[in-house]
């Protein structure tokens, strides 16, 4: 029995041992203070690129030690899909993040307003945050903050430009001009333009055709669902477009490529002469300059059409991406206080320097960039932003007119047909009633 | 003197029916009652059960309710629409284009049925070569169907491997783009459909060429039938079911595996030559955020699935009990 006795007061000793050795555990890992260790999920398509995610999440984390990020990402043709799903199913990431403007509005009611948790620290870094917010009024119920800035640029290979003849120094700026220069690069056996279908002709390249058609209030009431695409302006943009690939600058494969990542490749192989895509992120001054040679890569606005028109000589800026909380999280602080953070200086120099980002953060320094003369010329170009009509389409007219041009690339529609399915899918976007 | 009694009567034995009860019966016979086969066959659903009613009935339910609403703001109470949706459908060119390019789909139908038998007969006939080819026929099979679809994308390029292939070999004024024109383009996705999955039916008619009387097929070689006759005279009544489980197969794959490999080879272009309703549903759902109207085309898929299937299954039910009976 004696023998039981003790048996039993080890047991019981080893047990309040082990308990109080996990409590003081417990509390070590916890930060100061009363916060308990949190995981978040954050969903995007790993805009940037794989490493500046990785270093981003572990700052953050450094910095918010009991959170612990878990990233998710797919490419951003299979994003809006599956961030589709996780709304559907109410359940999923913490943090998600959407292109600003419809993309982000018909998808509102799966973040939460975050108006209450904006504090002027967080905003007054920004150069402005208001396309996350219903009717881009920091007023109303914001869904989400920015990181990025972005806008439509070409891009150019300066060796294909001076084999063709041209100078780089001083590319074409006006539409006839470029025409001509299009012919000489084609001489040359390279095609104008690197090209291919996706979403990105409603995102890159319709916004830089609309500024010379549209003034601001112009794009605000196609954005609300006034100006149907019958109006002569939209059936003039289209015709644009259509202009391009009637007039052979684009290559052959234009019609039956993607073009992320077979149209870049097209420039980066150095068989176009220009390329068109964004500044922020990808696609942009980074990755074309560590492709061809920062040296050997040029930068320029899309050329003008109407040089008298009120938008002709702006740059379509607009808040790149933003991320938001999700409404479903279940550690809404914490993903907030994430989110703020991507919007923050901490992040803003690190996006810059390793993901090729234009932060919307103000504190950003510039001339960490020291080695990229097209980021340098960017600077400029951005100065004076205008609202992006492409981020104002809805989901049916972006799909239609991207799907309308590579048909219009194949000859298989004409221009008014290709404006009629525009009107149709503008009619069927039940967000664009006006 | 005693009047002898009549002996008494023996006591009276009730005898009852030669019936058992049905537990003695069981232990004593091992067959059981029609009662107790419906019970057992009953328990022996169950699991089946378990698994067909949570995740196919009820979300087929589920779905159909939703396909009576309007539901495009997501967490939003949506508007009941009725058979609205359904209405929609009739006039939209979106979904008529899908419905048709899937009847063009099954036209080729036949050829999914019958190739992969040839194939398999002549594997079966110890055709030179015979075990390479079993073996190379089912890789494609083990591919995933997006890669496949990837894979696809380079070689049906305007400048891909196809085309110069052509060129080189001075059939150029053939190259064309095959994944852009408007009859090309689901030519082009079903050909490479059918490259995916030929080598599943090949298998499968293996099998049941597997399960053939040898001494049928030897008799008429005997009689002097040759390669074709003893094919579509003798193989193919005997493999009738075969046949018609292998047609099911591709008729549902036709309606609702071919998302993968549309995804990665043509995302329903150009414009909406290859769009199939599957991916137009997707698109409408996940691209589009017009749920109940995804939600009703979805139900609308299922029931052209299921008549088809339904008609085919009972053609090969009614032939099997004909044949029984015979």
């Amino acid at each position: 029995m004696t023998r039981h006795k003790h048996l039993l007061v080890f047991a019981v000793a080893s047990v309040v041992a082990i308990s109080a050795a996990g409590a003081v555990s417990s509390a070590s890992a916890a930060d100061s203070g009363t916060h308990t260790p949190v995981t978040i999920t954050v969903f995007n398509w790993g805009q940037g690129g794989d490493q500046y995610w990785a270093d981003a999440n572990k700052a953050f984390e450094a910095k918010y030690p009991w959170i612990t990020v878990k990233a998710e990402s797919v490419p951003f043709e299979q994003y809006l899909q599956q961030e589709g799903a996780y709304i559907n199913s109410k359940s999923g990431p913490d943090v998600m993040a959407n292109n600003v403007g419809l993309e982000l509005f018909e998808r509102k009611t799966a973040y939460l307003p975050i108006n209450d948790r904006l504090t002027p620290d967080i905003t007054g870094q920004l150069t402005t945050y208001k396309w996350g917010c219903e009717n881009f009024d920091t007023t109303q119920p914001c869904y989400g903050l920015p990181q990025s800035f972005q806008g439509n640029v070409m891009y150019y290979n300066v060796k294909v430009l001076q084999a063709a003849g041209l100078d780089p120094q001083n590319p074409p700026a006006t539409w006839d001009a470029f025409n001509a220069a299009c012919d000489k690069i084609k001489a040359t056996g390279k095609a104008c333009i690197a090209m291919g279908t996706g979403s990105t002709v409603a995102y890159w390249d319709y916004p830089e055709i609309a500024r010379n058609y549209l003034d601001e209030q112009g794009i605000v009431d196609q954005f609300k669902g006034k100006i149907p695409w019958t109006d002569p302006r939209m059936v003039n943009i289209l015709k644009r477009l259509a202009e391009m690939a009637d007039k052979g600058w684009f290559q052959d494969s234009a019609s039956t490529i993607p073009m992320l990542p077979d149209g870049g490749d097209v420039f980066t192989s150095g068989n176009a002469g220009f390329i068109a895509s964004i500044v922020s992120d990808v696609f942009n001054w980074k990755q074309w300059g560590d492709a061809i040679g920062n040296d050997n890569l040029g930068v320029m606005p899309w050329p003008v059409i109407d040089a008298n028109a009120p938008l002709a000589h702006k740059f379509s800026g607009v808040e790149g991406f933003v991320h938001g909380v999700t409404s479903w999280s279940q550690h809404p602080d914490e993903a907030f206080l994430y989110v703020a953070w991507l919007a923050g200086a901490d992040n803003a120099n690190l996006f810059l320097q390793e993901a090729g980002g234009q932060p919307i953060n103000k504190a950003f320094n510039a001339s960490l960039i020291t080695n990229s003369p097209s980021f340098t010329k960017i600077q400029t170009l951005i100065k004076d932003p205008t609202l992006h009509a492409g981020v104002l389409l809805s989901g049916k007219e972006a799909d239609a007119l991207s799907r309308g041009y590579q048909q219009i690339m194949l000859k298989q529609i004409t221009v008014d047909q290709w404006v009629q399915q525009m009107q149709a899918a503008l009619v069927a976007s039940p967000e664009k009633k006006p | 003197m005693a009047v002898a009694r009549p002996p008494p009567s023996p006591p009276r034995i009730e005898v009852r029916p030669a019936t058992r009860s049905p537990r003695l019966n069981l232990l004593r016979t091992g067959r059981r009652t029609d009662d107790q086969r419906s019970w057992w066959g009953l328990l022996y659903l169950l699991p089946a059960l378990g698994l067909v009613l949570p995740f196919k009935f009820v979300p087929l339910v589920s779905g159909f309710v939703d396909s009576l609403w309007h539901l495009v703001d997501v967490g939003g109470a949506g508007q009941f629409v009725g058979f609205g949706n359904y209405a929609r459908m009739v006039g939209d060119p979106e979904v008529v284009a899908a419905f048709a390019n899937v009847g063009r789909v099954v036209l080729t139908l036949p050829v999914w049925v019958v190739s992969p038998l040839l194939v398999a007969f002549l594997i079966h006939q110890r055709t030179p070569g015979w075990r390479l080819f079993r073996a190379v026929y089912f890789l494609p099979y083990m591919i995933a169907p997006v890669i496949v679809g990837s894979i696809f994308r380079e070689i049906l390029g305007t400048s891909g491997p196809l085309n110069i292939l052509l060129r080189s070999v001075g059939l150029g004024w053939f190259a064309q783009a095959w994944l852009g024109g408007i009859n090309t383009a689901l030519l082009a996705v079903v050909g490479v459909s059918l490259w995916s999955f030929f080598g599943l039916g090949v298998i499968t008619y293996l099998a049941g060429l597997a399960s053939l009387d040898e001494s049928v097929l030897e008799a008429a070689a005997l009689d002097g039938a040759g390669f074709w006759r003893t094919l579509l005279s003798i193989v193919l009544p005997m493999l009738r079911p075969v046949v018609s489980y292998w047609a099911v197969l591709c008729l549902g794959g036709m309606f609702i595996w071919m998302f993968p490999l549309l995804f990665s080879l043509t995302q329903g272009g150009p414009g909406y030559a290859t769009m199939l309703p599957e991916y137009l549903v997707y698109l409408t759902a996940f691209q589009f955020n017009d749920r109940g109207y995804a939600t009703a085309i979805g139900i609308v898929l299922f029931a052209v699935v299921s008549l088809a299937s339904f008609w085919i299954v009972r053609e090969m039910y009614a032939s099997s009990v004909a044949r029984e009976r015979a």
